[in-house]
């Protein structure tokens, strides 16, 4: 089993809203996607994701439809609104500064103690 | 950020009117994950059982995500709340009992003390309304006779001069004074003079104008008024150009200079309509001996306690001390007192009892609340724990108890305003006269808010326990036998409510015996049928003691001429009250004997000056020598009645009558005319004072008025006393209407005897109705808890009651078991109210009229009654113990 990485609170949204933002996708699709990407490293359970795509939408950041899956089933796909894409550009910003700051701060300490 | 909004509140309702769609559809969602999971596990090379097996292993709790899907919602934390609320509304359905005894607990919690609150606010808390009000003192001169503090003319400038802790000194009139405003819109007002340093010193300023000018407080100054809000209000319809105008006070010209502030009140409580300038002839003043008698107020320098100040003062007094006749010189003494102490004195302990017991009801409300509470509590462990197992979290449960202390709260508190308000309203309707602020008390919405916060909090803190506990899956189980631990916490929350009950029962107890004695003491006379009518004469149209004698002596005819009256008499005053014209045993020397000479003098004597048929007005028998004759009245001689007492005294073992008397050294001569039974004549409570009465004889001097007053008359009006054989109800037009025949424009007041003794009483009435009513109160409250305890026992112990019947237990052995718990209680908590009360019934001693603070008479009653309503409270579900059926006990459950 590939390791299980506890999420960044409010990272999951993030991940949710880039995995959106090429095209509308279904709640399995998502949670695939994710796993590809990240190749396996995060697994989204079910019970995170559904909670988290049910908040974006009543945020208005994500919209939903029901639609036919590849193998003619009907799903739920998945939509990023015009909100949703400015949304997505600041918490990548702010991600990429936090991400930054991070690396910085546990290069500074690998110094330190070395 | 508008559609962002918008799209929520689309959301919300469409959830709100749609939810069952929404729930299918997030099954459908949910349901495809599932088998899209299935499909890629078979894809993996699993069997399509394994496939879905792990796909639902992977997919964890459904209902779990249900859930959590739906507290994304928005609104979604107000959603829980409504359904709190309705969940909670339905619970108190269902257990109608629990709910209204809490409820109604609450309410009389909140109530009474919000009520009691508001009054004794103004009397112990609240600032006064003058600035720097806690450096303001009332100073001056006390002495047997009068209690409040006063001075003199020569007293003050001589104080004035040379005091230092004082930064200010001011003087007004000793009191009130009825005086007229004479226009074409004439009213009877009442007037204060006051110094040009009485307000500054108080930081009162005028709304409008000036205050008095140092010149315009000197005699035969410009004469100038400031008259009162209220005046200016309802007679000139606040009348700016008011200032300036000259207006008719007494029939004479006053300059209005300005308008005191809204609801101004002096410090002697009263609120006058004029105030005009005290204007002493300073140089007149401090030659003469007395002097004018004023009431004077200082405020101290930042820094000095009123101790220092007295020290301070006391060489000053010391030095003017000399200036008092020495017979009486060591009966005056200094005071020095805070304004508050002036204004509450006599009332501050009255307060401090209520405010007491009413807090003893709340703790008892409290005790109550909380108790019921964790029974509820207990009894719902069992609900809680199946509803945390069922995947409710803490915070939930917790917000569930807290909804519910909420709701019961703020019923109880609505409840309890709106029997503050009445309690309010019933303590303004009953309370004597004198009790400062008391018609100005409005709902101290503070303490009510307080009130509604602290049994909120009993309420919550006490139904939090079980759902703060963690869930025992014991309590799954059903087994009703791990309560001790709170049931110890219960047991001594109602042996406390049991000891606080108790208190305030021998309290009451007291107080209704002492009002009990108060009512059925003899006063020595008949009230029955006799009614007093008081008429105020304005003072400058009969301004000469011929003219009121005059009017007096035909009203006296005219009265007498009036079908079913029995007796028209005159007197100055009416028992059980009574004048002391400053008259002392010692100023009285029968023929013959020196005055008898001792420390106060022989203490007071009470006079009246009155007319032959005030004795038989009021029933008051003669029983030696005779009484005053209609001659009398026109003889030049003073003939006087003593009362047996002061017979007893100045002639002990002698026949007094015919025997004369000098008042004072080298004063009249009086005849002892006969000698009257005793009658109360220094109120109710107090002891009787010997009396003499004068007669009241056809000359002006004796009528009164600003003429010089004949030296045996007190200055007070005459009085009419009048005995009628048809009722007073009847009586009262007929006599109205025949003083109009003489003077229409007279106001006429009646009341009849039994009212104004009545009234004296209202202080007490009224404090061991409120006091009764608290304890009445607390012990239904008490009861209930005991009641609620033993009831709840007894039902967890149900089970156990079987059991022992089966083994062969009585009945009676039940009853025995269930019954002695509560009889346990109740003596506990009785003996600790018991002390408590004979520790401190000492505080009621001064409330308390021929009734030891530890009667034990009353002690008994109290605990008689207690104990009887408390036992009968244990009966009942003791009883209902013992009538349990052993084989359906053991099958429950």
């Amino acid at each position: 089993m590939p390791p299980s990485t506890d999420l960044l609170q409010g990272t999951l949204d993030l991940l949710i809203l880039q995995t959106l933002a090429p095209g509308p996708m279904h709640g399995w699709g998502v949670a695939l996607r994710i796993q590809q990407v990240s190749k396996d490293v995060l697994q989204i359970g079910q019970g995170s994701l559904y909670p988290a795509l049910h908040r974006l939408e009543y945020k208005g950041w994500i919209e939903s439809d029901w639609g036919n899956s590849e193998n003619n089933r009907r799903a739920k796909f998945y939509a990023l609104t015009a909100t949703g894409r400015k949304q997505l550009e600041t918490e990548l910003e702010t991600w990429e500064r936090l991400s930054a700051a991070i690396a910085l701060v546990l290069g500074r300490n690998a110094e330190a103690s070395a | 950020m508008r559609k962002e909004w918008l799209s929520r509140l689309r959301f919300f309702f469409l959830l709100a009117f749609d939810k069952n769609k929404r729930q299918s559809e997030l099954d459908e969602e949910l349901q495809f994950h599932l088998e899209q999971a299935t499909l890629a596990n078979i894809a993996a090379g699993m069997t399509q059982e394994e496939a879905r097996r792990q796909a639902l292993v992977e997919f964890g709790g459904v209902e779990r995500t249900r859930e959590q899907c739906h507290e994304q919602r928005p609104g979604w934390q107000m959603g829980t709340v409504v359904q709190d609320v309705r969940y909670a509304l339905r619970g108190f359905r269902c257990n109608p009992v629990f709910t209204i005894t809490v409820i109604a607990t609450l309410a009389v919690g909140i109530g009474a003390t919000t009520a009691v609150f508001s009054v004794v606010d103004r009397i112990l808390f609240r600032s006064l309304p003058y600035a720097h009000d806690d450096r303001i003192v009332s100073l001056g001169l006390v002495q047997s006779l009068e209690k409040q503090e006063f001075t003199l003319g020569g007293f003050f400038f001589d104080w004035q001069d040379n005091q230092k802790p004082f930064e200010a000194i001011a003087s007004q009139g000793t009191m009130l004074h009825a005086c007229d405003l004479v226009e074409a819109n004439p009213a009877q007002l009442n007037c204060i003079h006051a110094q040009a340093g009485f307000l500054p010193l108080l930081g009162i300023s005028p709304v409008l104008g000036r205050n008095f000018l140092p010149e315009e407080d000197r005699p035969n100054g410009p004469r100038v008024a400031l008259i009162s809000y209220g005046l200016w209000q309802d007679h000139y319809n606040r009348d700016a150009g008011i200032l300036n105008r000259l207006i008719d006070v007494d029939g004479s010209p006053a300059r209005v200079i300005g308008v005191l502030p809204k609801g101004f009140e002096l410090p002697t409580l009263q609120a006058p309509d004029v105030m005009m300038p005290l204007a002493l002839d300073e140089g007149i003043e401090r030659k003469s001996s007395p002097g004018h008698p004023m009431r004077t107020f200082a405020r101290l320098r930042p820094g000095v306690s009123i101790a220092q100040a007295k020290a301070e003062m006391e060489p000053l007094f010391v030095h003017t001390q000399s200036w008092i006749p020495r017979e009486i010189r060591n009966d005056f003494h200094l005071s020095i007192r805070s304004l508050r102490d002036r204004e509450t004195q006599d009332v501050r302990l009255m307060a401090w009892i209520l405010l007491s017991s009413v807090l003893a009801v709340l703790l008892i409300a409290c005790a109550n609340v909380a108790s019921l509470m964790m029974a509820r509590g207990e009894v719902r462990e069992r609900e809680l724990a199946v509803r945390a197992a069922l995947g409710a979290s803490r915070g939930r449960l917790i917000q569930q108890t807290l909804t519910e202390a909420a709701l019961l709260s703020l019923a109880g508190a609505v409840a309890g305003m709106a029997l503050a308000e009445g309690l309010l309203r019933t303590f303004v309707a009953l309370a004597p006269t004198g009790i400062p602020f008391l018609k100005r008390a409005g709902l101290d919405l503070r303490i009510a808010l307080f009130t509604v916060l602290l049994s909120g909090v009993c309420g919550a803190i006490f139904g939090l326990l079980p759902a703060l506990q963690t869930p025992r899956a014991a309590a799954l189980a059903a087994r009703a036998t791990r309560f001790h631990k709170r049931a110890v916490l219960r047991r001594s929350l109602v042996v406390g409510q049991i000891a606080i009950s108790m208190v305030l029962l021998t309290g009451a107890a007291l107080l209704l015996r002492s009002f009990q004695n108060m009512q059925e003491q003899s006063l020595g006379m008949q009230t029955g049928g006799v009614f007093t009518v008081r008429i105020a004469l304005p003072g400058f149209r009969y301004d000469t003691g011929q003219k009121k004698m005059a009017f007096y002596l035909q009203a006296e005819a005219a009265l007498r001429r009036i079908p079913g009256i029995r007796a028209v008499g005159f007197s100055d005053s009416v028992p059980p009250g009574g004048w002391n014209n400053d008259e002392r045993l010692g100023g009285f020397a029968p023929e013959g004997r020196r005055p008898i000479p001792s420390a106060d003098n022989g203490g007071p004597v009470v006079t009246r000056g009155v007319t032959p048929d005030y004795f038989r007005a009021l029933n008051i028998p003669i029983v030696l020598g005779r009484n005053f004759t209609e001659e009398d009245r026109s003889s030049s001689e003073y003939w006087v009645v003593l009362s047996r007492l002061l017979a007893a005294r100045l002639f002990p073992g002698e026949d007094p009558v015919g025997k004369r008397i000098q008042k004072g050294q080298n004063g009249i001569w009086l005849t002892v005319a006969g000698v009257a039974e005793n009658v109360k004549n220094s109120g109710l409570t107090e002891q009787d004072a010997p009396e003499i009465y004068y007669l009241r004889r056809s000359i002006a001097q004796d009528w009164g008025g600003r003429a010089p007053v004949s030296e045996v008359m007190s200055g007070a009006a005459p009085i009419l006393i009048v005995d009628a054989v048809l009722p007073p109800k009847t009586v009262a037009p007929w006599v109205r209407s025949a003083i109009a025949g003489i003077d229409p424009t007279v106001p006429v007041e009646t009341e009849t005897l039994a009212q104004g003794v009545s009234k004296l009483a209202d202080r007490p009435r009224f404090e061991t109705a409120l006091l009764g009513f608290f304890a009445f109160c607390g012990l239904l409250m008490a009861v209930i808890g005991v009641y609620g305890v033993i009831a709840f026992m007894a039902a967890q112990r149900t089970q156990e009651i079987g059991v022992r019947m089966a083994l062969g237990a009585t009945r009676l052995n039940i009853l025995r078991l269930i019954a002695g718990e509560g009889v346990r209680l109740i003596a506990l908590g009785g003996a600790a109210g018991l002390a408590v009360s004979l520790a401190t019934a000492q505080l009621l001693k001064s409330l308390l009229y021929n009734v030891g603070s530890h009667d034990p008479t009353m002690y008994a009653a109290a605990t008689v009654l207690l104990a009887l309503v408390a036992l009968t409270a244990t009966l009942i579900p003791a009883r209902a113990a013992m009538k349990v059926e052993p084989v359906v006990a053991l099958r429950e459950e």
